[in-house]
């Protein structure tokens, strides 16, 4: 896709990619196509994305989140980074960019990480940044999906949030453990307990549980998602002063009960584990071990998601759904837009506000809407696209 | 101290139920691994002591048994460990007893006869469940029939409470899953596809069970000692419980049965060997019991009519054994056979196997001993 930017390139703009895995690229895609101003590629292994920055005219700099030394001055003189790396690093990132004086922008701190960095808002506030948590497809666009519909409604009672996806690809090879994102986060998903705000109050389910049917629009149709943590809970209850608010996603049956199966014999135990004089951590075996198998090779991609929140007060009730067509293009594209329009508003001064910010109290709906219209995601106000 | 048996392998789950079945007879036994903190309870038998052994260093091993005292050597190790074993038993001269070598290594064990029989040494191959007890019970029906055409043999298992239990070896099951097994076919030795469906059987006392065909020695070692009675066919038929071979069949296809090292932070590790870690921790759940029943069918003449023997170990979980279910049946099983190669009831020289060398009744009357039953054609004969 290629969207027609009016304005020249204007190399003063910099937005920076902290980790270009398979989230990064999709930023790095997006960024090539719509950005007129430069691409920063922030990575640990330098030459692995040597082809991609010489394809998309971007600069590579050395950068590794596990050194926050080297962080501060890969960030020098970029005025947003998108941190694409997993959320573990989200705080090390976040004071790396306090002192290199840049904007941060991440894709979710699955609630408890989420948490710690939103302590961080008098520190950004102080020295004139600005911080958007969370802004990939869930949380993010999410998050907008309830702001937008709060606005119809005089008081919020309850936010359910919940995913569907349907998958009609066709495959000349197929991964025994095939996830459309990464199986690290998904472990985490499956372990750590829920976050669900109920009467006012948190509390935390079982992993894996509420797995009940509910019917999605066509074409994807009856699902069972399941309760998840996730870190719309850490922020919608409070900024849309919402009594009840529940995330949940779907998967399908195969792939719970072998995520299920690995959890219940031990394998995403964080425990260490000795083998000969050797300790491990078993879970960052497992995720290696996962590493070596055989990777899913679409012939045709054609996938289907949706993205819900529904959002009612006692006497009304709106379903806001961002529906994402893949053909030819993983719906993963999901994530990895938003953050790249964020990052774009902000250096383009569009979002000017200081502090640490969850998307829903920062982002513009409308102009965000459509800018995900520009890239084919729409958005759907009780069935009627909006976009 | 001198010693009656040496356990090789004995801080496993089976070379543990084997030295503990040896003591409990009251034999002196050295127990032999390389984790000694396994065997913290047989340390406490009296007769029992350990020695670090690691099977990889045959002139060391056999040093270690030379010194034991013992005469017999009883390997309990991972199968790929038998030709180092046996040839430290050949060094130091002590008698061998193992669990089995499937079939790629069972052939390779074979080549070692006349080195064996040189030293005037036995080499018992396949003393545990199955191969071992099932060995036995074949050679028992067979005994019976003027002709033999077609042996079906397997096993069957299941639990009370359906969690996830490692039932044995998962080095042995991963290999018995992934192995293109070779079947005898009207009289030739024929590859087909690992794990084949071979339909859904009823068990004593188990519910139907689907069963897969996997590489199991039983199909050489009938072919060897039955073919002058004109056997044609042997299938080796697995039944595992639907909640245990989800799980089993999960953990292969997701790559964690791989003998493919990966580097871990600078270090190379074999998955199988994290998975193996991985799955001793998984305790067996409080009132859980298990009940395994080794089987074979054996079709065949006598006076000139068709003749069927159906015959079947029931295993079940023992008072006293609870946390190893009913695995006790292999452990036990090569204990006695030990034993009575002690006592000199086994005499066969060179490489042998149950079948050829244990004798059958009083195999099963320590087996009985053991609250192990056999049945023939469904009725209790031990």
């Amino acid at each position: 896709m290629k969207i027609k930017t009016n304005s020249k390139k204007d190399k003063n703009k910099i937005i920076g990619i902290l980790g270009l895995g398979s989230m990064g690229k999709i930023i790095a895609k997006d960024l090539a196509e719509t950005f007129n101003g430069k691409a920063i590629y922030l990575a640990r292994d330098v030459n692995s994305v040597k082809n991609l920055a010489k394809k998309n005219d971007a600069e590579i700099r050395y950068a590794d989140v596990s050194k926050p030394k080297t962080l501060v001055k890969a960030f020098k003189n970029i005025d947003v980074v998108i941190h694409a790396v997993h959320h573990e690093f989200n705080l090390d990132v976040m004071k790396a960019c306090l002192k290199s004086k840049t904007n941060y922008i991440d894709l979710g701190g699955l609630y408890h990480y989420t948490k710690k960095q939103l302590k961080l808002n008098n520190q950004f506030k102080k020295n004139n940044l600005t911080a958007v948590l969370g802004i990939g497809a869930s949380p993010g666009i999410t998050n907008v999906l309830a702001k937008y519909a709060s606005g119809f409604l005089d008081k919020v009672e309850n936010i359910e949030i919940k995913i569907g996806y349907k998958d009609f690809s066709t495959y000349k090879q197929l991964s025994p453990l095939s996830a459309s994102y990464s199986i690290q986060t998904i472990f985490e998903e499956f372990s750590w307990k829920p976050a669900v705000f109920e009467n006012g109050k948190i509390k935390f389910v079982e992993p894996i549980s509420g797995r009940e049917e509910y019917k999605f629009p066509k074409p994807v149709g009856m699902q069972k998602p399941q309760y998840t943590i996730h870190s719309e809970i850490a922020t919608l209850p409070y900024t849309l002063k919402a009594k009840n608010v529940s995330f949940k996603i779907a998967f399908d049956d195969d792939f719970v009960d072998k995520i299920k199966m690995l959890k219940e014999i031990g394998f995403i135990s964080d425990e260490e584990i000795k083998i000969g004089k050797n300790k491990f951590n078993t879970k960052d075996v497992s995720l290696e071990i996962l590493k070596k198998l055989p990777k899913t090779i679409p012939k045709r991609i054609n996938e289907y998601e949706i993205i819900r929140a529904v959002v009612s007060s006692k006497h009304k009730k709106i379903i806001m759904d961002a529906k994402i067509l893949g053909i030819n293009e993983t719906i993963d594209k999901d994530t990895g837009i938003p953050p790249s329009i964020i990052a774009q508003m902000i250096a383009d001064g569009k979002i000017a506000d200081k502090g640490v910010f969850p998307p829903e109290s920062i982002i513009p709906e409308e102009d965000f809407f459509k800018e995900l219209s520009k890239r084919k995601i729409y958005i759907y106000k009780n069935d009627k696209k909006i976009n | 101290m001198l010693f009656d048996f040496v356990v090789l392998g004995a801080t496993g789950e089976e070379g543990n139920i084997t030295s503990k079945d040896l003591l409990e007879s009251g034999y002196s036994v050295l127990l032999c691994g390389r984790n000694k903190s396994r065997i913290k309870t047989l340390l406490k038998y009296k007769k029992a002591k350990f020695a670090y052994v690691d099977l990889n260093n045959i002139e060391k091993t056999a040093g270690i048994l030379k010194k034991s005292g013992a005469k017999i050597a009883v390997n309990c190790a991972e199968l790929r460990m038998n030709i180092n074993a046996m040839k430290a038993c050949l060094i130091s001269g002590l008698h061998y007893l193992d669990l089995g070598g499937l079939q790629e290594m069972t052939i390779q064990q074979y080549k070692f006869d006349k080195d064996f029989k040189k030293r005037k040494l036995t080499a018992l191959l396949g003393c545990g469940s199955t191969p071992g007890i099932s060995n036995v019970m074949a050679a028992y029906a067979v005994n019976k029939m003027d002709s033999v055409e077609h042996i079906e043999v397997g096993f069957a298992w299941d639990s009370n409470i359906k969690k996830f239990i490692l039932p044995y070896s998962i080095e042995s099951i991963v290999h018995e899953l992934t192995t293109d097994p070779i079947v005898l076919d009207n009289g030739k030795f024929k590859k087909t596809k690992a794990c084949t469906f071979e339909g859904a059987l009823k068990f004593r006392e188990i519910k139907k069970q689907n069963t897969y065909c996997i590489v199991h020695s039983e199909v050489f070692t009938f072919k060897r000692y039955f073919g002058k009675k004109g056997l044609k066919f042997v299938h080796y038929k697995a039944g595992f419980p639907e909640h245990s071979f989800k799980v089993l069949d999960a953990i292969i296809k997701l790559g964690f049965g791989s003998k493919e090292p990966i580097n871990i932070n600078g270090i190379n590790l074999r998955p199988i060997d994290f998975t193996r870690e991985v799955l001793k921790k998984i305790d067996r759940p409080k009132g859980y019991k298990e009940t395994e029943d080794i089987w074979i069918k054996v079709y065949g003449k006598y006076g000139g009519r068709p003749k069927k023997i159906e015959m079947d170990c029931l295993v079940k979980t023992l008072k006293g054994w609870e946390d190893v279910g009913s695995n006790i049946n292999t452990g036990m099983s090569i204990s006695i056979m030990a034993q009575m190669l002690n006592k000199n009831l086994i005499k066969k020289e060179g490489i042998t196997a149950p079948e050829e060398a244990v004798p059958c009744k009083s195999f099963f009357e320590e087996l009985a001993k053991r609250k192990m039953y056999i049945y023939e054609n469904n009725k209790r004969i031990n």
